[in-house]
């Protein structure tokens, strides 16, 4: 239901609020270039904001959306947040063809030959309108095999093997964002100078409380849940964050590109490739998992090693 | 190999040659050999754990080798007492614990008769006496407790937010009311408070859009929400976990310690779970320049329930 | 001149008949004077059945827990000072955190066996108090914990809630994002009580949550109060176990004014020094291998931070579980708040299982009206009222601790969050209910069979010429004739009077 109106939202926001807002944007950033001088042509943006706090790093890269670092099209629709940790490119026109004859065989049979969705039997949303959401948004989707689904009646699609290869899935991408452009498009994450201690603060703050401090997923309310992380490609973190596909929370103006790009470097290195020195994970379940060792491999073990130093009696 | 069927005798006064001093194995020679090597292994797993931590082995070497190393030497001497050593079974006499009757009288005679009669005989200094270790338990328990810590008072009651209160994130940026998109969630704290302990602790807010028009949570809450912004207390009202789980497609905070679901929509009242109250909500309004800022203080106590909560 | 000792043979003869040792116990002897007794206390004899080794687990991890534990305090700092952390585990650095966690992250990468240190703390932990509830059900179902015993009873029972406790102290130490979740449970737990709940809150606290005085007092409490008071109860547990004698089970040659088993000296020492070594040599393999409690993954407490899936270390499990699926009772009226929700199941379920706990070998002795003293035990099957009362509470407290994991059965039975939760409140009633008479059942079935729980042995079936087939049972090796079937014959070069002794099968030589 919000998928669907993410693009004219935005549009309307940013129209409701530019005026007086640009105005006072641009006198603040005139201001603070007369404060700061050069210094903040070296540091980048209005820093002079950012006081880092005790939970997160003294590190000055937060680069925290205001108004002077968000970048707006000419509709002044947000069109990128922050610096350029992330460029967004829309997929290319040259795949649009392809893109729509993949939609009419694999997903026009739910979602409609003009993807405007088909209300089924009564369950309003169920086959939902795709036009306007984005390409991130019809990517994500598709190149984590949750679409097409497997079952259009559960209340989560899971992830599977996907059924289109990487460059299908951005065909069908690039033919519903053709029917009308949307935002946002695909994150492409520079992830050479992320910060991952940054990445761990941010994802333990905004991640975790689904997604487990280990990145493993869980079981949520009712029958949904959240997925593991141990196996997604950089782009699919960043399409799931800044798109909120399903149940999952977007971040947009929340979280600049460069707090998007530390956490998918965390992701793909310290939860994907966990350093664990000290022996086998255990699955990453915490103390579940270890009291089941610890009784069984500890104190079972050592109870048949007592039955051996002991005697039997009959 | 078992020794139940042998009659239990006495370690006392038993001759050389007596089966129960044999080794219980039938074949002593052969598990001496094994216990032997048992024995080398484990000296070599131990040096090697000496060796290990000289080189700075990893870990999982280091335990490997001392664990090893310790389980063959158990194993051995287990081994040496179990199938070498003499078998028995052997037995000895239980003497009853209790004393003769007539220790028992004099026992009881000593303190009954002999203390009785010391407190008989000094009556007043005995209640005396009482009376100061009386007053001597109760105030020695005044430092132990009263210096541990401060008394609550009111600060159970309210947090920092207040009327006028800039709604901030974590690093201590103001939200703006064109930050968020329709399900987005934020953790947010009054402005100031982001730093500190009890910021993090108590004034902890989750920031939700639900809609872009105003919304209202319940009858009375018609401004708290502005341009679709409930805040409610991120402290569960069970036991104080942050509920920072949020649903967007179901309208649901779920606390992730022991799952109690607060629908987001109608005032954060739990659907589902231990939890008693629904979250309190933050009255918000969006100034001038278009910053989020609290009406005032929650208009409850936030977090689990104690004696005084009213 | 002629008392000068010169040659070899009376050198050795003037050393004594045991050479130098003998001369040093000797020497002993005349200041300590321990020779008789000390040859009393090596005569003991221990009866040595395999189920009487549980409490030896929990013994020795104790004592891992000991020597790890002190290794741990030299490295570990107890303060809630924030510090920024450079070190070498990427993810953490240049965060600020408690100097607390920042220790551990320390102790756990730069201190060479730190790591190992720290897993076989925490693992020694576990086992220790696993070990602790084996053997509490092996002294329950065998009925040791009778007359004259019920103080040991009650000594170990207070070992068990203490060795809880103090686990739940020691994992908090490192100030993590798991177990500061576990910290703040517990401060609005204490919240919770009626009337002082506040200001009791506020005082172990040092102040409102979260403050800087608990971590400290957790490391007071967890490092030397709770292990002093604990050492002394092991003591006293021990004392009155030498000095009561172990109880056995019936069998050959076994009666209650009687032990059987192996001598202290050499034989239980041996079995119980090596067993000390496997005990150490399995938590040290299990320190080594399996991974525990990894606090650089989960990251420094921050009050607004949560992870889900998080639960305490088992032992807190039932605990946990049980605030899961309690129903949001609450009392809220006339200006005050009663959270029953809370208060029942985190304060006054676990006083009445421990009182009930406290208590049970006196109410044991009121329903069966027994004031003897016991020194054989029972075979769980002959009782089955007890047995049943324990398997039913064993059962009861074995659906807590899996309702603490509902959210992990349900991702893996690929359940509703829900629809489990709902299912553990009814199974938390239905199976303890139902253990009790199925218990009865069986243990009544138990006694029924001939032979019921005891080793067959081989049977020498011969066929009469008429074709009957019949069995005898025959011993397996030469010697081991059981007692029963034949008087004991005396040798007949020893002369002597045979001894008008009531219990059958004990031969006294004497010298």
């Amino acid at each position: 239901m919000d998928r669907a109106v993410l693009g004219p939202v935005l549009a309307e926001v940013g129209n409701g609020v530019t005026s007086p807002f640009f105005k006072r944007c641009a006198a603040l950033s005139i201001v603070s270039l007369f404060a700061c001088g050069p210094v903040l042509l070296f540091v980048g943006g209005a820093q002079a904001a950012y006081k880092p706090t005790p939970y997160q790093t003294t590190r000055k890269n937060a680069g925290t959306p205001n108004s002077t670092m968000v970048k707006k099209n000419s509709d002044g629709v947000i069109i990128a947040y922050g610096n350029s940790s992330i460029t967004y490119r829309a997929p290319s026109a040259a795949l649009v063809t392809l893109g729509e004859a993949l939609f009419q065989q694999n997903c026009a049979s739910c979602h409609g030959t003009q993807a405007n969705g088909v209300p089924a039997n009564g369950t309003a949303g169920a086959f939902p309108d795709l036009v306007g959401l984005g390409p991130a948004t019809i990517n994500f989707w598709v190149d984590s095999g949750r679409m097409p689904a497997a079952n259009p009646r559960s209340i989560e699609a899971n992830r599977r093997v996907p059924r289109l290869t990487h460059d299908q899935a951005l065909a069908v991408s690039a033919w519903v964002d053709s029917l009308s452009p949307g935002f946002p498009l695909i994150p492409y994450p520079h992830l050479k100078n992320a910060n991952v201690a940054d990445g761990a603060a941010l994802f333990a703050l905004n991640c975790a409380s689904c997604h487990t401090i280990e990145g493993d997923g869980d079981a949520l309310a009712m029958s949904t849940f959240s997925p593991s992380l141990r196996k997604i490609p950089s782009i699919e973190v960043a399409e799931a964050i800044r798109t909120g596909p399903g149940n999952m929370p977007r971040f947009t103006g929340n979280l600049s590109d460069t707090q998007v790009d530390d956490i998918v470097k965390f992701v793909t290195t310290e939860i994907q490739h966990p350093n664990n020195p000290g022996g086998f994970g255990l699955g990453g379940l915490g103390p579940v998992a270890e009291g089941f060792v610890g009784l069984a491999f500890g104190v079972g073990v050592l109870a048949l090693v007592g039955f051996w130093v002991g005697e039997r009696d009959d | 190999m078992t020794d139940e069927h042998r009659t239990p005798v006495s370690l006392t006064g038993l001759p050389a040659n007596d089966p129960h001093l044999l080794p219980a194995a039938r074949n002593p020679e052969l598990v001496e050999r094994v216990i032997s090597v048992c024995f080398i292994l484990g000296a070599l797993c131990l040096a090697g754990f000496g060796a290990c931590y000289w080189i700075d082995a990893q870990p999982w070497k280091l335990g490997a080798t001392l664990g090893g190393g310790l389980l063959f030497l158990g194993i051995g001497i287990v081994a040496w007492g179990k199938y070498l050593m003499p078998r028995g079974p052997f037995v000895e006499e239980r003497h009853t614990l209790a004393n003769s009757d007539a220790d028992r009288q004099a026992f009881a005679a000593a303190i009954v008769e002999r203390g009785g009669g010391v407190v008989q005989r000094r009556k007043l200094l005995g209640g005396l006496l009482g009376g100061g270790m009386g007053i001597f338990g109760i105030v020695v328990m005044f430092p132990l407790l009263r210096s541990l810590g401060p008394l609550p008072k009111t600060t159970l009651q309210h947090t920092d937010w207040r009327s006028g209160s800039y709604v901030v994130d974590q690093t201590g940026r103001r939200v703006e009311v064109g930050d968020l998109a329709v399900g987005s969630i934020e953790t947010v704290f009054p402005e100031g408070k982001e730093n500190s302990d009890r910021g993090q602790a108590v004034d902890q807010t989750v920031l939700i859009r639900v809609s872009n028009e105003a919304f209202t949570t319940m009858k009375g809450r018609e401004t708290w929400a502005p341009h679709g912004y409930v805040a409610y207390s991120k402290v569960c009202t069970h036991l104080g976990c942050p509920v920072g789980l949020y649903e967007q497609e179901l309208q649901l905070l779920v606390c992730p310690c022991h799952q109690s679901m607060f629908n987001v929509t109608n005032g954060a009242v739990p659907q589902f779970g231990p939890a008693p109250r629904p979250l309190p909500q933050l009255p918000l309004y969006v100034d001038s320049s278009g910053f989020l800022r609290s009406q005032s203080d929650y208009h409850e106590a936030v977090g689990p329930g104690f004696w005084e909560r009213s | 001149m002629s008392d000068v000792i010169n040659t070899q043979r009376s050198k050795k003869q003037a050393l004594g008949r045991y050479g130098r040792i003998g001369q040093s116990l000797d020497e002993l002897d005349d200041r300590l004077g321990v020779a008789r007794g000390g040859r009393t206390f090596m005569d003991k004899i221990f009866p040595d059945h395999w189920s009487f080794m549980l409490g030896e687990i929990a013994l020795y991890s104790f004592l891992i827990l000991l020597v790890t534990g002190v290794f741990l305090t030299l490295y570990f700092i107890p303060s809630s000072a924030l510090v920024v952390y450079h070190g070498s585990y990427a993810p953490l650095d240049g965060q600020k955190m408690t100097q607390a966690f920042a220790s551990t992250v320390n102790l756990s990468f730069a201190v060479r066996g730190g790591l190992l240190m720290r897993q076989m703390h925490h693992w020694a932990c576990d086992i220790f108090v696993g070990a602790i509830v084996i053997h509490m059900a092996r002294v329950f179902f065998t009925g040791a914990f009778r007359k004259p015993r019920e103080l040991n009873w009650i000594i170990g029972s207070t070992l068990l809630i203490l060795a809880i406790l103090n686990g739940f102290l020691g994992y908090s130490l490192p100030d993590d994002l798991v177990s500061g979740t576990g910290i703040r449970i517990a401060y609005s737990i204490i919240l919770s009580i009626p009337l002082v709940g506040s200001y009791l809150a506020f005082w172990v606290f040092g102040g409102n949550f979260p403050g800087t005085s608990i971590i400290p007092r957790f490391f007071i409490l967890h490092c030397l109060i709770m292990p002093l008071i604990i050492i002394g109860l092991v003591g006293a547990h021990l004392f009155l176990l030498v000095r009561q004698k172990h109880t056995q089970f019936p069998g050959n040659g076994r009666t209650e004014k009687n032990v059987v088993g192996s001598p202290m000296f050499p034989v239980f020492m041996a079995k119980t020094t090596g067993f000390l070594f496997i005990v150490g040599g399995i938590t040290a393999l299990l320190g080594a291998f399996a991974q525990v409690n990894p606090i650089w993954q989960f990251g420094p407490y921050d009050a607004a931070r949560i992870s889900y899936a998080v639960q305490p270390d088992w032992y807190m499990g039932f605990l946990d579980g049980a605030l899961r699926i309690w129903p949001s009772w609450s009392f809220h009226s006339w200006g005050h708040t009663i959270p029953f929700e809370v208060l029942i199941p985190a304060v006054v379920l676990p006083g009445l299982i421990f009182n009930f706990v406290f208590v049970w070998p006196m109410i044991e002795r009121k329903f069966t009206k027994d004031n003897a003293i016991h020194n054989l035990l029972d075979r769980p099957s002959n009782v089955p009222v007890r047995t049943a009362v324990g398997v039913t509470m064993l059962s009861f407290l074995g659906m807590l601790f899996i309702a603490s994991s509902t959210d992990v059965l349900a991702k893996f039975f690929n359940l509703s969050l829900n629809t489990v939760l709902v299912a553990m409140r009814y199974l938390t009633v239905i199976v303890p209910i139902l253990a009790f008479p199925i218990t009865y059942r069986i243990c009544h079935e138990i006694q029924a069979l001939h032979g019921g729980g005891r080793r067959k042995t081989p049977n020498v079936v011969t066929r009469s010429s008429e074709g009957e087939y019949s069995a005898t049972p025959s011993p397996r090796y030469v010697d081991d004739v059981p007692s029963h079937l034949e008087a004991t014959p005396v040798p007949t070069f020893i002369h002597e009077e045979p001894e008008e002794s009531g219990d059958s099968g004990v031969r006294v030589v004497d010298r």
